[in-house]
């Protein structure tokens, strides 16, 4: 069929059948799965036809009956010719009314001769015409004729749906080849025998949409991440990474979180059910914190008063916040200069809403070094954030229970064209470094990473960052905001 | 946080400066601007600052960083005359009690809003949501002193607040809102404690409801105000903020007398004085600040400054250490004034070794056309153990998590990407997807961390022979081993397509044909196969 159709133009459905020498089940067979396929096109056109009714025009016979008669007939001669005397009378009174024949009154019995022998030709060409199907070409007299015989039902008109089948350029491309002179593709036969020498590759559909192809795709919370250690290695940091679980001694206490404080409840924190940790004691550098909490220690503080239990120290969370990461390499540390970082997860016992997640990233870092200050924490936090793609930054006052001076860090967002909170940030608390075994100035921030990344994106929910909606992670673009 | 509601009219009166320039310092307090609204702003603070619970607090720290009123500001008190008589039986209940008294008070309307605003964040903040302290304010011409703070049984009758009929305790706590809130505070005690006075007239049950017929009003021009505790500091340091917030109100700061054994006076609004260590100060701020504008700073930030002793305002609870001086300096003097210095470092950084094969393991699953999922490590129990028919004896969960979607610590990556893959059914096919994460199981009584990487195929003609070439390949290119896959069954597989696979004599994971009861349970309708991987174990492996 498609061979069929190759030839310029296109088919009605008969024609087709015709050609293509096939059974008229087997073509429409062929056209639905070749159009479903975009091969060929069909198109459907509704046309009309007319065609002569049984009988002839009555005053055409009549005519005729009178011109082949010798002379004048009589009336009662021609009657008997006609069904009905209505009939007959009505064909009497066009062609006298056309001029075609005349009746002599005054002859007895009235006679009928040819008036106009030319008279009826206009309308035999009509006739003609429709038999031959040219009514398409009458002239306007004539179709005023048409009309006429229509109108008396002399000639009928048929409505005709015709199928008309064309081939598309994929159909032309899928059709047998038509020539010798085309390559279908390339093989590697074709190519070493240097049959393809002399011949083309048959045109292709090189416009047609291909099929649709997902790359693999790392995760692009992980590339931010990635970003964030550039940052921080950029600037002479060490990548620190550690366990999930900790006792609350190292997430609060060592902290001087007091034990009472809000954040410590359950409401707040996840605390593994039934197990603690059952090493920890009170002695060194526990000792230490313990006594700072109650009454100060050596650090110089009133401390936060009341007793400190071993026990709620010893209670297993899931971290909070990276910062007992950080504080436990300073605990190693000591006074030696340092600079560490950690991107990873914290937990927070929190319904998860567009602006809360239980789970989520936080990039925490610290600075330990003599002489460094609060200067030198703003220079810090500018420089990095400025890596991080935030030109504008402010520092305001904020509050930490382990820090003091605390800074809450504000980034102008272009995105969002506001100042936006980016996290927290202070010299560590004599409270918390002493205990430690520490005596010189440590900085820490703790910022989280994902309002960042909303910003990026141009997102406003949380929650999208970790839908795990593969169409959004396989088809989104790798250069944001394009 | 906190949050306060200023009226801005009000408080531009209050402090003598613009709305603008109100709005540009408010941060620099240390306040967070939540919302600017016609009329109103709305601001977070800080816990360590419950002085800043009503708009006379803020206020009266505004006046000092622009200069309008710097110094420590002075309150007095005289006697009142008022006392206190204590049951010595709630020292195992509620032991402490404070009082004061606020006379020649003329408040607004919003003064009286701001005052109960004030009062519910101390109950929810210093108070610990009242179990440590609570805080009563009373009609003082509706009370007839002496006061006395007495334990009573649960069948003991008064009118609670807002309530037209007598409650027995044991009814409050029981059937009112505040009681069944609050009743907890108390814990397990058969003597509750009640505030009444010598016409035997019940002013409050702390820390559950006040009495109704002592209750203040708009008409009221004296006040009693009294603060019962578990911690006596706590309760002072409440007592000293309602009371100076009080004589900021325009109120006389009246003492009383609490007879225990050892009678004391309240409140003391004494300032208390904390040495100046100027060098500290320098060297924490970087900043070379003349002894001249050290002292300046303070003032501005309501201190008194006398040679090297700083005296701080009663309501300033917050002040622990020397070192918290610095940053009432920095406040002082303007955070905004100090100017950012960078410290170059003198060394290069580095990654961490572990976290560098975490990342080239993820580079090279993507590198083979998969789509990396970051699924949450906190799982509901269902996908972890149900849908895998698996009995769950050995889960690790978290107490009293806020969703049972996030209850229970995942021991594998399979359940989450299967809920992945069972939430993505509409996305085209085929899916091959991978995640590398943290698992937890249970080891010595404790709790053991491994990285994991899982990978998961889905698609019609998904077998474990595609699995197995992905892991194969991954080994290979990640560590450049050969694994050896030995028939073995696992929650996650179908019988007879399931292997455990090891590199030497190590188990290191697991890869096959995810079982059609799973497939169902997931409601996903196509063949799945898939691995998972210790990183954890190979990386030690490696080393």
């Amino acid at each position: 069929m498609l061979s069929t159709l190759s030839a310029p133009g296109s088919l009605d459905f008969d024609s087709l059948v015709r050609e293509a020498g096939l059974q008229v089940d087997q073509v429409r067979r062929a056209l639905s799965w070749l159009s479903s396929k975009g091969l060929v096109e069909t198109n459907e056109a509704k046309t009309t036809s007319v065609e002569m009714g049984a009988k002839v025009p009555p005053e055409l016979l009549l005519f005729e009956k009178v011109q082949s008669s010798s002379g004048a007939v009589t009336l009662e001669s021609l009657r008997g010719s006609f069904e009905s005397a209505d009939e007959f009378s009505a064909a009497l009174g066009r062609a006298r009314g056309h001029g075609w024949i005349k009746i002599d009154q005054k002859s007895s019995p009235p006679a009928v001769s040819v008036e106009d022998s030319r008279g009826p030709k206009a309308m035999e060409a009509v006739i003609e015409a429709v038999r031959n199907g040219e009514d398409q070409s009458l002239s306007d007299d004539q179709s005023r004729i048409l009309v006429d015989l229509l109108r008396r039902g002399l000639v009928r008109q048929d409505e005709k749906t015709v199928l008309s089948v064309s081939i598309t350029s994929a159909g032309r491309i899928a059709a047998p080849p038509q020539t010798e002179e085309y390559l279908d593709r390339l093989t590697p036969a074709v190519l070493a025998t240097g049959a393809w020498r002399g011949k083309s590759l048959r045109p292709i559909d090189v416009e047609a949409k291909a099929p649709v192809f997902y790359p693999g795709r790392r995760h692009p919370v992980r590339d931010f991440i990635r970003e964030v250690k550039e940052a921080y290695i950029s600037m002479g940091f060490t990548e620190l990474e550690g366990e999930s679980v900790h006792p609350a001694f190292w997430n609060f206490d060592a902290l001087f979180i007091p034990q009472d404080h809000p954040g410590r409840e359950m409401q707040d924190t996840f605390y593994i059910e039934g197990m603690s940790d059952k090493k920890l004691a009170r002695s060194g550098v526990v000792d230490r914190v313990a006594a700072t909490h109650e009454n100060g220690w050596r650090t110089g503080s009133r401390g936060w008063g009341g007793i400190w239990r071993v026990e709620e120290a010893r209670r297993l969370v899931l971290r909070t916040h990276n910062t007992v990461l950080t504080v436990k390499a300073l605990s190693e540390s000591k006074d030696k200069e340092t600079r560490v970082f950690a991107v990873s997860k914290v937990y927070r016992n929190e319904n998860l809403d567009y602006k809360h997640l239980h789970e989520f990233y936080q990039m925490d870092g610290i600075m330990v070094g003599e002489g460094l200050n609060v200067r030198h924490l703003m220079g810090f936090l500018k420089e990095f954030y400025k890596k991080l793609g935030m030109k504008d930054v402010k520092l305001w006052p904020s509050y930490f229970p382990y820090t003091e001076p605390s800074l809450q860090v504000m980034g102008y967002s272009d995105v969002a064209k506001d100042w936006v909170e980016l996290g927290g940030s202070g010299v560590f608390r004599p409270e918390v470094t002493l205990p430690l075994g520490v005596k010189v100035p440590v900085l820490a921030w703790g910022p989280g990473i994902e309002r960042l990344m909303l910003l990026r994106f141009g997102m406003s929910d949380l929650r999208e960052l970790y839908g795990n909606d593969l169409s959004w992670l396989r088809s989104r673009p790798e250069i944001a905001g394009s | 946080m906190p949050v306060v509601r200023l009226d801005t009219a009000r408080l531009t009166r209050m402090v003598g400066a613009g709305k603008k320039l109100v709005v540009e310092r408010l941060p620099y307090l240390g306040l967070d601007i939540e919302s600017v609204e016609k009329g109103s702003i709305r601001v977070e603070y800080s816990p360590n600052r419950p002085d800043f619970g009503s708009d006379f607090g803020i206020a009266r720290a505004l006046r000092g960083i622009l200069g309008k009123e710097v110094g420590l500001p002075s309150y007095s008190t005289r006697p009142s005359g008022l006392s206190v008589e204590v049951d010595g039986r709630l020292s195992r209940v509620r032991p402490y009690i404070a009082c004061a008294t606020a006379t020649g008070l003329r408040l607004s309307d919003e003064d009286i809003r701001q005052i109960i605003a004030l009062q519910e964040d101390l109950h929810n903040g210093l108070g610990r949501r009242r179990r440590k302290v609570a805080v009563g304010l009373h009609d003082l011409d509706k009370v007839r002193p002496p006061l006395s703070y007495h334990g009573m049984k649960s069948s003991f009758k008064f009118r609670p607040l807002g309530q037209k009929r007598e409650f027995t305790i044991r009814s409050i706590l029981d059937s009112t809102e505040e009681g069944r809130t609050y009743g907890g505070a108390l814990g397990g005690t058969r003597l509750y404690p009640v505030i009444s006075d010598s016409n035997g007239t019940v002013l409050s049950f702390p820390p559950i409801i006040n009495g109704d017929a002592t209750k203040v009003s708009g008409k009221t021009k004296r006040m009693l105000i009294e603060v019962t505790s578990t911690d006596r500091k706590a309760g002072d340091d409440v007592l000293a903020i309602v009371a100076t917030t009080l004589a900021e109100a325009g109120g006389k700061v009246g003492s009383a007398l609490v007879k225990y054994t050892r009678p004391r006076t309240t409140p003391d609004l004494s300032p208390t004085e904390v040495k100046l260590d100027q060098a500290m100060v320098r060297r924490v701020i970087g900043l070379d600040l003349t002894s001249r504008q050290i002292a300046d700073s303070l003032e501005r930030s309501r201190m008194g400054v006398r040679g090297t002793r700083v005296q701080v305002p009663r309501y300033r609870i917050d002040l622990l250490h020397p070192v918290d001086l610095s940053e009432e300096v920095a406040l002082g003097y303007g955070t905004d004034r100090i100017g950012p210095l960078y410290p170059a470092s003198e060394h290069p950084g580095s990654f961490d070794q572990f976290e560098q094969f975490l990342d080239r393991a993820s580079t090279i699953m993507s590198g083979m056309g998969m789509t990396e999922l970051m699924t949450y490590e906190l799982v509901d129990e269902d996908s972890l153990y149900s849908k895998f028919a698996r009995e769950s004896s050995r889960k690790i969960s978290v107490q009293n998590p806020r969703s049972s979607e996030h209850s229970v610590l995942r021991d594998s990556l399979i359940p989450t990407m299967m809920s992945v893959l069972s939430a993505n059914v509409k996305a085209e096919y085929p899916q091959r997807v991978y995640e590398i994460g943290r698992v937890y199981s249970r080891s010595k009584g404790g709790v053991k961390e491994s990285w994991k990487l899982g990978c998961l195929i889905a698609h019609s003609q998904a077998t474990y022979s595609e699995a197995k070439m992905h892991l194969e390949a991954t080994c290979r290119t990640l560590a450049g081993k050969e694994v050896v896959a030995t028939a073995s069954g696992h929650w996650s597989f179908a019988p007879g397509r399931s292997a455990v696979v090891r590199i030497g004599k190590e188990e290191l994971g697991v890869v096959g044909e995810v079982r059609p009861e799973a497939l169902s349970a997931f409601r996903v309708n196509v063949p799945i196969s898939g691995f998972e991987l210790d990183l954890s174990a190979l990386r030690e492996q490696l080393k």
